[in-house]
């Protein structure tokens, strides 16, 4: 849904609630003008000379009363508004989050948080004000401009009210050839805000890195590059919006001559009295302060939709990765098969998987090495559907998994990631990720089978610990022993996949992980990506991938005897010198 | 999440927020002209408005009333009320570029000064405080404290001023009833320190659980991958939705006490008026007034609480730039733990290399460290790694490798002890010397968004492309840099996720070797590459590691096998040292480790 159909839909949805706030200020507005009169005829009483001390009373309490009126219609008014609009703010940023779920990596690789959380940050801020203050404001001004002419028209004389106000009928006009210039300014102006979030999240997250090479001074500058930017920009959008601001009460001033020479010039012809004429110009000085708001309004209203254009933008980026029509419906069971896979990153041309085929029987346990960058995280990222491979080329239990249920697929797999990503909450949630409702003793087995528990019970508050951004309290490998405990709890997965998730372990705790994973895999089908060739040693098949082709397959003896990469990297670990392979 | 009682702490410890404005308020000092001339647009622009309905004064009373009143006249005035009004929102108009004008620059350099102060901070800090918040900081808390100065000051300028005016004529006019009149101030000040309170807490809940917010998707942005993986959608999408609620119906709330708040002022204003019409009211029945008195003071009276009214608006404006105002202070107050010495030891640069002149000997003298008080993670760790040697580390996960190389970057001191490069205590050097003869690898890669070969020279300008190509050579990077689109002038995605870890891992080497160390620390650098890939790259690294002290920690013991030395550590302390011929020998941890780590012990054993 496009925002612009969100404002819609919600304000549709709702608009018993806007009418109603609405139709209370066009009521207050109603109120307010009253007042002037009241007072008018209070004086013309007493200049009468028989006002008694009752009816100075009986006046004041119409004014404490109409005032009364117009204090509860304008307060009830603006709060139904601003509650509205605070209740879009809500469903705005419901929409963004939820979208953002349904995007695929591919989408996140491209946008930096920084850049994304702009949005929701200030983008939505933006329009929730026009949405509130904007609107009462508007609001108002367009009813007290109604009362005003309403009152200017009944009480005095209608050609004089027709012929002041066509300066103030170009004020339309204005916005038309303004508008879309300050929106347009008003959007560079978020996105370097953008830019600025970005280093800025860019930067404190790699603060180990940029105190260790002293490099602050560098980051320093290229950061107030950014900020002088926004100051540009910034500038640039305000020399607009103070012309805008200025030629509206520009206009109503002149608005103001006009109804001063001409009523002067009927009041000389007798046309109206000389106390319309008064009354006219305290009617058309009301109109001063409305038109000053109502460009700043207008600004207002500009910049949110410059805000919702991005918000668009965002909004538009169709899923790539989404559900098949007719899903596949049966009993998995873990029978993992790839036909002929090749497969190239969208955007960038070298092929990362050349007519990759391999089949892993359920149950058994697969051992990928291969060198940097040769495609042993890619070829997962496709059993994973985290990029979508080509049609007919990876199978679950024979079924193409572009046919499969998405959240089928997920469940089915237990995944311990390369890199080990961590919530910020404790190291209890983060372990039962996948389960939140289990119980403790689940958490606890999953944490000892993964060889973490006893670091967890040394901890402060035990399971409850916090344990800080990307997990920044724990030590690498407690990282990545949480990782695969978070995969372990998945008892109910029918596929395991470990990518080079022992790196960071000793190889001590590694050999015990190794043991446990030996017994809790039962029926599980296991893939195993290891740099270190120790972490293989119960594969019942080992894959060697070079530049994205399986180039040697087999048992860890035949590989041996192959005396090819497999082999060399194993003389390399274990002590001897490296051969010339 | 944060939980609340350590964010109540942490608000409490900000200090009130009057002391973080004043600390901000010399952010405006410099641009005192500049406000001194907004303040005499500001009369400019009121006196105008002042004269205009002295203007219709003059045209009823000269031109209108006479008997034969004549057009001319009126015309002239007219012309004149024109010029006036033009006049006076020039004046405005002027006023408000210069005060947006001095607002962006009040922001930019509180953004420059948070920015670099965060950075000098310790990673102490940076352990405690969410990226997320960081960057709320210094985007959007650094716009409201300058909506002070733009929003919040001027109005008190123009609507004071104003205020000020009116008092004046009504003194003028009528003593007596003015003083009567002013009696109302005493009830506008009562009823804004009864809703200060409620104002405030409310304003203050909102922005927490706003912070919390942001947090939240901040962090979720970046771990959606595994939240998809693992399915969980759903579950933190009903968080966001709590989140989401908590914070819209805290909004809420405030609005409405902010809504309440104005509508008394407006209340109060109103029932003013009725009250003078009462009392004046009688006054002239009882004829101790005239009429005229009491019509100029029924509209004086709303003239005065126009400008009240759009006082108590900004008082919204004044309180986010409180709030921000103590945010922004509670970060620039925080004292960085790592201090600078106040008379670093000087370091000569050698002339062939740039490196600087240090032999390279690094001492730990029976160091002890924890993170936090209670409980240590370094005990008493003394050795020395001499000058130009090649020493390993290994141990059990958490065993406190990692905490020993982050105390000899200084990215945290010591609690006990020292550690001392070619006999003098790192603390004594500046940091930048320190960083300069220190590199530091390690197996978590930052990348960003930028240029292959920015990323290598981390934005330098004074590296230049053949170095970064030299160094992308030594470090075996060169090849699948080339490789990609566009070469060492390819864009990298956000943290590098168009690279496989492996290859991120070896521009971190690239990286560190073009800043050309004196000693080069690498922390399970070389954990996500294949041995062949490590092989290569050591290699490279001892054709050029002539003068150079190497730290290395590696679980992959092939790794460290050919170190001149091999400490191993187990929680927290040293257990065994020596090199791989002598630890075999030991045949204690070490050994169990080489013997765990054989890729065919399972079948020896099976
Ligand atoms: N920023 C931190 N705040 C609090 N505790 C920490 C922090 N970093 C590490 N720790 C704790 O200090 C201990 C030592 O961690 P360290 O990272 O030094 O281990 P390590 O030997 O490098 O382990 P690994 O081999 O897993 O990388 C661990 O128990 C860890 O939980
Ligand atoms: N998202 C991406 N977009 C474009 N190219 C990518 C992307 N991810 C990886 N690549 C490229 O694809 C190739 C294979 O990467 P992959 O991550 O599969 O390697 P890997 O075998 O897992 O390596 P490592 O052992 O270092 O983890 C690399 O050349 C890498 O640069
Ligand atoms: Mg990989
Ligand atoms: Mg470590």
């Amino acid at each position: 849904m496009s925002p612009k159909e969100i404002m819609r839909s919600f304000a549709l949805s709702r608009k018993w609630y806007y009418l109603i706030a609405i139709l209370a200020i066009g009521v207050a507005e109603f109120f307010q003008v009253q007042i002037p009169d009241i007072l008018g005829k209070f004086i013309n009483r007493l200049k009468a000379g028989h006002a008694t001390e009752h009816v100075v009373l009986f006046f004041a309490l119409d004014v404490a009363m109409v005032a009364a009126a117009y204090v509860v219609a304008f307060g009830f008014g603006q709060l139904q508004i601003g509650r509205l609009g605070r209740t879009l703010e809500f469903e705005l940023r419901q929409t963004l989050f939820a979208h953002w779920e349904t995007l695929s990596s591919r989408y996140f690789q491209m946008h930096s948080v920084g850049d994304l959380l702009n949005h929701t940050l200030n983008d939505v801020t933006v329009v929730r004000q026009a949405m509130s203050q904007g609107m009462n404001q508007v609001t108002q001004a367009l009813f007290l401009f109604a009362a005003t002419l309403y009152m200017t028209i009944r009480t005095i004389n209608l050609g004089l009210t027709l012929v002041s106000l066509i300066p103030i009928l170009l004020i339309p006009l204005v916005i038309v050839v303004v508008g879309p210039q300050v929106r347009m300014r008003s959007r560079r102006v978020q996105e370097a805000l953008s830019n600025m979030s970005e280093l800025a999240e860019e930067s404190f997250q790699a603060m180990q890195l940029i105190k260790a090479t002293s490099n602050e001074p560098v980051e320093l500058e290229r950061f107030r590059i950014l900020v002088e930017d926004i100051v540009d920009r910034q500038m640039h959008l305000v020399q607009l919006n103070t012309v805008f601001q200025a030629v509206l009460p520009l206009l109503s001033g002149i608005s103001f001559v006009v109804g001063l020479v001409y009523g002067g010039d009927l009041v000389i012809h007798h046309h109206i009295s000389l106390g319309s004429f008064v009354a006219f110009t305290a009617y058309l000085s009301m109109l001063v302060q409305p038109l000053l708001q109502f460009g700043f309004v207008i600004n207002m209203f500009q910049n949110a939709s410059a805000s919702l254009m991005r918000i668009q933008v965002l909004l538009a980026v169709e899923p790539d990765i989404t559900d098949p029509e007719h899903p596949v419906e049966k009993n998995w069971s873990g029978e993992i098969s790839i036909r002929d896979l090749s497969f190239e990153y969208p955007g960038s041309t070298p092929k990362v998987l050349d007519h990759v085929s391999i089949t892993i029987p359920k149950g058994s346990t697969l051992g990928i090495v291969g060198r940097t960058g040769s495609g042993k995280t890619t070829l997962l990222n496709l059993i994973l559907r985290d990029y979508d491979p080509p049609a007919n080329t990876v199978f679950f239990d024979g079924t193409d998994i572009r046919d499969m249920r998405l959240s089928d697929l997920r469940e089915l797999i237990a995944y311990v990631p390369q890199d080990g990503f961590l919530f910020s909450t404790t190291i209890g949630q983060n372990i039962a990720f996948s389960q939140p409702t289990v119980e403790p003793e689940a958490v606890e087995r999953a944490a000892s089978q993964s060889r973490i528990l006893e670091t967890i019970q040394s901890m402060p508050e035990g399971i409850d610990t916090e344990i800080g951004e990307r997990g920044i309290m724990l030590s690498g490998g407690q990282r990545q022993r949480a990782a695969i405990a978070r995969a372990l709890i998945k008892s109910q997965a029918k596929v395991l996949i470990l990518d080079d998730s022992l790196s960071a372990v000793d190889t001590r705790t590694e050999t015990e992980i190794l043991k446990v994973l030996r017994q809790v895999r039962g029926e599980k089908t296991t893939i195993i990506v290891a740099h270190r060739l120790s972490a293989l040693r119960d594969a019942d098949w080992i894959i060697v991938l070079d530049k994205g082709a399986i180039v040697e397959s087999g048992l860890h003896q035949d590989l041996l005897r192959k005396n090819g990469i497999y082999a060399n990297l194993y003389r390399i670990q274990a002590g001897g010198e490296p051969s010339h392979g | 999440m944060v939980n609340p009682e350590s964010e109540a702490k942490r608000e409490v410890a900000m200090g009130d927020s009057a002391s973080a404005m004043r600390h901000l308020v010399a952010y405006a000092r410099p641009y005192l002209k500049e406000f001194l001339i907004v303040v005499a647009l500001v009369i400019v622009y009121i006196l105008t408005q002042v004269v205009q309905p002295w203007l219709i004064k003059i045209v009823i009373d000269k031109d209108l009333i006479v008997s034969h009143p004549l057009l001319g006249p009126i015309i002239t005035i007219g012309g004149l009320y024109l010029i006036i009004t033009i006049v006076g929102l020039f004046a405005n108009f002027m006023q408000n570029r210069r005060l947006q004008w001095i607002g962006q620059r009040i922001v930019r350099q509180i953004r420059v000064d948070l920015f670099r102060h965060i950075e000098s901070l310790s990673m102490r800090f940076f352990d405690t405080h969410e990226t997320g918040r960081l960057i709320t900081n210094v985007s959007s808390d650094t716009n409201n404290v300058s909506m002070f100065f733009t929003n919040f000051l001027l109005s008190v300028i123009q609507d004071g001023l104003s205020i000020l005016l009116v008092m004046g004529a009504m003194l003028l006019l009528d003593w007596k009833l003015a003083a009567l009149s002013f009696l109302v101030i005493p009830v506008i000040v009562i009823i804004s320190v009864l809703f200060r309170k409620k104002l405030r807490e409310s304003y203050r809940f909102t922005r927490t659980h706003f912070s919390r917010l942001i947090g939240y998707t901040a962090e979720n942005l970046g771990g959606m991958r595994i939240t998809q993986i693992f399915h969980q959608e759903s579950k933190q999408f009903d968080r966001h939705t709590e989140l989401n609620q908590r914070y819209t119906k805290g909004n809420i709330t405030e609005y409405r006490w902010s809504v309440l708040f104005n509508r008394t002022f407006d209340a109060l204003g109103n029932l003013s008026v009725a009250l003078m019409v009462w009392i004046g009211g009688l006054a002239v029945v009882h004829h101790t007034i005239e009429i005229g008195v009491l019509y100029a003071f029924t509209s004086y009276i709303r003239q005065f609480f126009g400008p009240i009214n759009s006082l108590t608006q900004q008082w919204n404006t004044l309180q986010s730039s409180m709030i921000s105002a103590e945010r922004i202070g509670g970060v620039l107050l925080t004292e960085n733990e790592i201090k600078e010495p106040e008379k670093p030891v000087v370091l000569r640069q050698r002339h062939e290399d740039g490196q600087l002149e240090l032999a390279g000997e690094v001492r730990f003298n029976h160091v002890s460290f924890g993170y936090s008080p209670q409980k240590t993670v370094l005990n008493d760790i003394d050795f020395t790694v001499l000058p130009r040697s090649f020493v390993g580390f290994v141990g059990e996960t958490g065993a406190g490798k990692s905490t020993l190389m982050g105390l000899l970057t200084r990215f945290y001191d010591v609690n006990q002890g020292s550690i001392t490069i070619d006999g003098i205590d790192i603390r004594s050097f500046s940091q930048r010397d320190l960083h300069r003869a220190i590199a530091i690898v390690q197996q978590e890669v930052n990348l960003f968004s930028g240029t292959v070969a920015d990323n290598l020279r981390l934005f330098r300008r004074e590296i230049s492309d053949r170095a970064v190509q030299e160094a992308a050579e030594i470090a075996g990077a060169d090849e699948f840099i080339r490789a990609m689109p566009g070469g060492y002038q390819a864009w990298l995605t956000a943290k590098g996720a168009n690279l496989s870890l492996g290859q991120r891992q070896l521009l971190a080497f690239a990286r560190a070797l073009s800043l050309n160390p004196k000693i080069l620390i690498l922390d399970e650098a070389t954990a996500s590459l294949d041995s062949h890939t490590e092989t290569i790259l050591q290699q490279g690294l001892t054709r050029i590691a002539e003068g150079r002290t190497t730290l290395v920690i590696a679980h992959r013991l092939s790794t460290i096998r050919q170190a001149d030395r091999i400490y191993v550590m187990d929680h927290g302390q040293i257990v065994e040292q020596g090199n791989h011929q002598q630890l075999m020998e030991q045949n204690g941890h070490y050994a169990e480790l080489v013997q765990k780590s054989a890729p065919d012990t399972v079948e020896a054993s099976d």
